[in-house]
């Protein structure tokens, strides 16, 4: 805990850098002082559009997702009591390509595909929900299972809408499959729900230490540990949805993020949250900025680039700490 | 104009007012068409765009389109287009401002374009709409068979104000398509299978540009009337079919290996009478004049299935 | 006599494909020490699961200091009553400290941090099981033994009324055996009191005062350690034959 005030600053330093960086640069060469003047709507319209409707727009959406992603993650390791699981293990991601690809497949305007998708995404969660209750109590193992098994029952979903839909609907599937921040749309939706998150599950980042000892030890220390885990699981659920819904399914990010935290701060879930929102967010954005800007005016996944600047970074981690 | 009017004016027998009236009378709806859009043209999402004077800053966002531009003599206003924009030659010096697939739109924004011209099908929707709600006037195509090609030349014409071009181009493709058509497509049928990808085997049913062609050159597509634009099938089902003549695309422009497989199947009638043929897959896969000259590989190719006939039939 | 502290009220264990045992009617007051014997699977983790409110009885109710264990609600339930459990699981890696730190959750709001008060009184406990400079130690590196004295130091930080203990002297040589009872004995002499399962004979009869015998056909029977040592029935508990000895005045019991 007492890391907290010098993690925060250093991670918000970090993010606040990542987010000048998307806004200062893209495809067009602008300089710091064309950029400034754009951002507050000075200087030619092109700057200010490129500045204030292109990129501060993305930027800020990229942030979003990236945070969201991250505490995601980060919850659902403390629910599953299992460092491997990453928001999309309980099939929440599958459940709202699914929700997506139907709307496109019935030909819905984009606002109606955004929100199929989210709706996929938390009819997912309540189907994991009710087939993992079964007969009374259930356990991060049987929670694990049932997700797993749901999510890969989404998956073939998935190939099937692909195979049978109409060749002109594919390539607009297959774009919101890949994860894209092009589609976002308001970042400020996304940024509140990842604020409120934030800061609602700060207070629980003791009790979810505890539970992360095993329910039966949290549960010996005055911790209800159904109550919470119903709490973890909806409200991962609920972040998980808002990313997906923003910008497709973007992967790494949410497993990745917590586990390098982790490595380097210890397991204190009221620093590791607050982090990786801010981690998240950060490395998000910079994988975006790359994507569009590395090989421009060739725009790429950004989910390469997240795969590409985590694993290196990942490894160097771990193979420094013991 | 104004020297006939003062002339009237002059005139002692009419009031001297009549001929500021008729002055007003002509310069006022001549001021209106200095002002008003006179360009509006349908797209194929049956939405009118207009331009109030004729693009010379285009956009284009699809190979296809590029080619039709350039087809009416519009080449010269492209000021950014999506890779594989390879035809004509000069089109691989115009720009690159992402794929079709995937636009980088600020350097769509950044080339301050008068006219995006975006491909239904091919482009993201997300981003189509993001430029049109960056304001940008964009023109949707998504042409369906030989007709719109020539439709989309006049509109393409008009919306740069080469009409008389689009014009032009639009007579000639009808007229060389009209051609084709009086002269193959009364021939005896050809039952045909195109195949356009390997793995999986994919072919065209008769909605298909493709299918569209082989009915023109007298074919008679054996899965013509599969419901998908695009149906997987499987081997089976083609030796099944047996269809006289098999034509293949392949990745490439030179590679034949897709019609080579099929030889393996030497109980199948098209091999038998080595109907085997490789059409350019350049020459069929765009919305454009070169279709023609796709079909008439297409149609020479059934017509020698035609001559390889035994007597008997 | 001191009030109860936890009492038994008619209570009848639930062990899933067993029948019921006879129902047990006992109370624990300050000072106690307890131990239960029975042999393995007889329902000893089970039994102190249920005292500690993890898992509801097949019927008869639990009171700590005369509430029923529902009314108290789980975090008063932590702050008078501590269990160690027999098994430690550590999905993610924590330090010592850390570890025994969370014995103080059950007085801290959402919140609060934890105080310099806590840290000392976490500390103090890893010094009592002789864990002191241990303190950033990753738990994984951890032996065996240190586990299971951290886990009792969890307890410890937890300054309960009622300790209990599942099979403490797992995994302990005879030193650390000898004083992690001696610990338990310091707590109940400063009024607490401790209910500890064992398998070891010869320790119940040392360091408890009272025994719980479990006995697999479901019977049971508690009391003073002195009445519950009786040969026989010892024999028939274990179903093993044994030889009593004596050794500085305390009765020894061996296989034979």
């Amino acid at each position: 805990m007492t890391r907290l005030p010098a993690t925060l600053a250093v991670l918000g330093l970090a993010a606040l850098a990542s987010l000048m960086l998307a806004v200062a640069v893209g495809s067009v060469p602008l300089t710091p002082a064309q950029v400034w003047a754009g951002l507050w709507g000075e200087g030619p319209p092109l700057h200010t559009t490129l500045v204030q409707e292109l990129r501060l727009p993305r930027a800020l959406a990229a942030f979003a997702t990236g945070g969201l992603l991250a505490v995601a993650g980060a919850l659902m390791q403390v629910l599953l009591r299992n460092p491997l699981a990453d928001p999309y293990v309980l099939g929440l991601s599958g459940g709202a390509a699914v929700g997506a690809l139907l709307a496109m497949l019935a030909g819905v305007g984009l606002a109606l595909v955004s929100g199929a998708a989210f709706i996929g995404a938390l009819a997912s969660t309540l189907i994991v929900f009710g087939l993992a209750h079964g007969t009374g109590s259930w356990t991060p193992t049987r929670l694990l299972l049932t997700g797993v098994v749901v999510a890969a029952g989404w998956g073939a979903t998935i190939n099937f809408i692909l195979a049978i839909s109409p060749s002109q609907e594919l390539p607009g599937m297959l774009f919101w499959l890949m994860g894209d921040l092009s589609h976002a749309r308001s970042p400020w939706p996304a940024l509140a729900v990842l604020f409120t998150a934030t800061l609602c599950a700060w207070p629980l980042g003791r009790s979810l230490n505890v539970l992360a000892r095993g329910s039966l030890q949290a549960a010996a220390l005055g911790v209800r540990v159904r109550g919470l885990e119903w709490t973890v699981y909806l409200a991962a659920s609920l972040l998980t949805a808002t990313a997906v819904t923003v910008a497709g399914s973007i992967g790494f990010i949410g497993l990745v993020v917590p586990h390098m935290l982790r490595l380097v701060l210890g397991n204190d879930q009221r620093v590791i949250l607050p982090a990786s929102a801010l981690a998240g967010g950060a490395l998000l954005t910079l994988a975006d900025t790359l994507a569009r800007t590395a090989i421009a005016p060739e725009q790429l996944p950004v989910g390469v680039i997240t795969a590409l600047l985590g694993v290196p970074l990942f490894l160097y981690l771990l193979h420094r700490s013991r | 104009m104004a020297t006939n009017v003062q002339h009237h004016s002059g005139d002692a027998r009419t009031p001297w007012w009549t001929g500021l009236l008729a002055a007003g009378l002509v310069l006022a709806p001549m001021s209106g068409v200095m002002a008003a859009d006179p360009i509006c043209v349908e797209d194929d999402r049956n939405e009118r765009v207009c331009l109030s004077q004729p693009a010379e800053r285009v956009i284009s966002l699809s190979p296809h389109i590029t080619e039709q531009l350039f087809a009416v003599g519009a080449g010269e206003t492209i000021v950014g287009t999506v890779g594989f924009s390879d035809y004509p030659p000069e089109a691989e010096s115009i720009p690159r401002i992402g794929s079709h697939d995937r636009i980088d739109v600020e350097q769509v924004v950044a080339k301050s374009p008068d006219l995006v011209i975006a491909w239904g099908s091919g482009n993201p929707s997300v981003q189509v709409e993001r430029l049109e709600a960056l304001g940008l006037p964009v023109y949707v195509s998504e042409p369906r068979g030989f007709a719109d090609v020539a439709d989309e030349l006049e509109r393409l014409g008009q919306l740069t104000g080469r009409s008389d071009a689009g014009r032009e181009a639009a007579r000639a493709f009808r007229g060389e398509w009209e051609a084709l058509q009086t002269r193959y497509a009364e021939r005896s049928p050809v039952s045909t299978y195109y195949q356009i990808w390997d793995q999986p085997l994919m072919t065209v049913n008769d909605e298909h540009l493709i299918g569209q062609a082989i009915r023109l050159c007298g074919g008679d597509n054996v899965f013509g009337d599969s419901s998908r634009l695009t149906p997987r099938v499987d081997r089976e089902a083609v030796l099944g079919a047996d269809p006289e003549a098999i034509l293949a695309s392949g990745r490439g422009e030179e590679r034949e290996d897709w019609v080579e497989e099929w030889r393996r199947w030497s109980g199948s009638t098209a091999v038998q009478r080595d109907n085997l043929y490789f059409i350019p897959p350049s020459l069929l896969q765009r919305h454009t004049p070169r279709i023609l000259e796709g079909t008439r590989h297409l149609c020479e190719a059934l017509d020698e299935a035609r001559d390889r006939r035994p007597e008997q039939e | 006599m001191a009030a109860s502290l936890l009492t038994l009220d008619d209570l009848v264990i639930h062990i899933p494909e067993r029948p019921p045992g006879s129902p047990l009617n006992l109370a624990v007051a300050p000072g106690e020490c307890w131990g239960i014997l029975g042999p393995n699977g007889v329902g000893k983790t089970t039994l102190l699961h249920t005292l500690a409110g993890l898992r509801a009885p097949h019927r008869g109710e639990v009171r700590l200091g005369g509430e029923p264990l529902a009314r108290l609600g789980r975090q008063g339930v932590a702050r008078r009553l501590a269990l160690v459990f027999q098994d430690h699981h550590d999905g993610f890696p924590a330090t010592v400290l850390e570890t025994a730190l969370i014995g103080r959750h059950p007085y801290l709001r959402a919140w609060d941090v934890e105080s310099p008060e806590d840290t000392a009184i976490a500390a103090e406990a890893l010094a009592r099981v002789d864990l002191a400079g241990l303190e950033h130690r990753l738990i994984a590196t951890l032996s065996g033994g240190e586990r299971q004295r951290l886990a009792i130091a969890t307890a410890l930080t937890q300054t309960p009324e009622l300790f209990l203990l599942d099979e403490p002297t797992n995994h302990l040589d005879l030193h650390h055996q000898t004083r992690v009872l001696a610990l338990v004995h310091a707590e109940v002499a400063r009024g607490r009191a401790a209910v500890l399962s064992l398998h070891d004979i010869n320790l119940a009869a040392r360091h408890c005062d009272r025994l719980l015998l479990l006995y697999p056909d479901g019977q049971a029977c508690w009391g003073p350690t002195a009445e519950m040592l009786v040969p026989e029935a010892l024999e028939r508990l274990y179903g093993q034959p044994l030889a009593t000895g004596s050794v500085a005045g305390q009765p020894v019991f061996v296989p034979r």
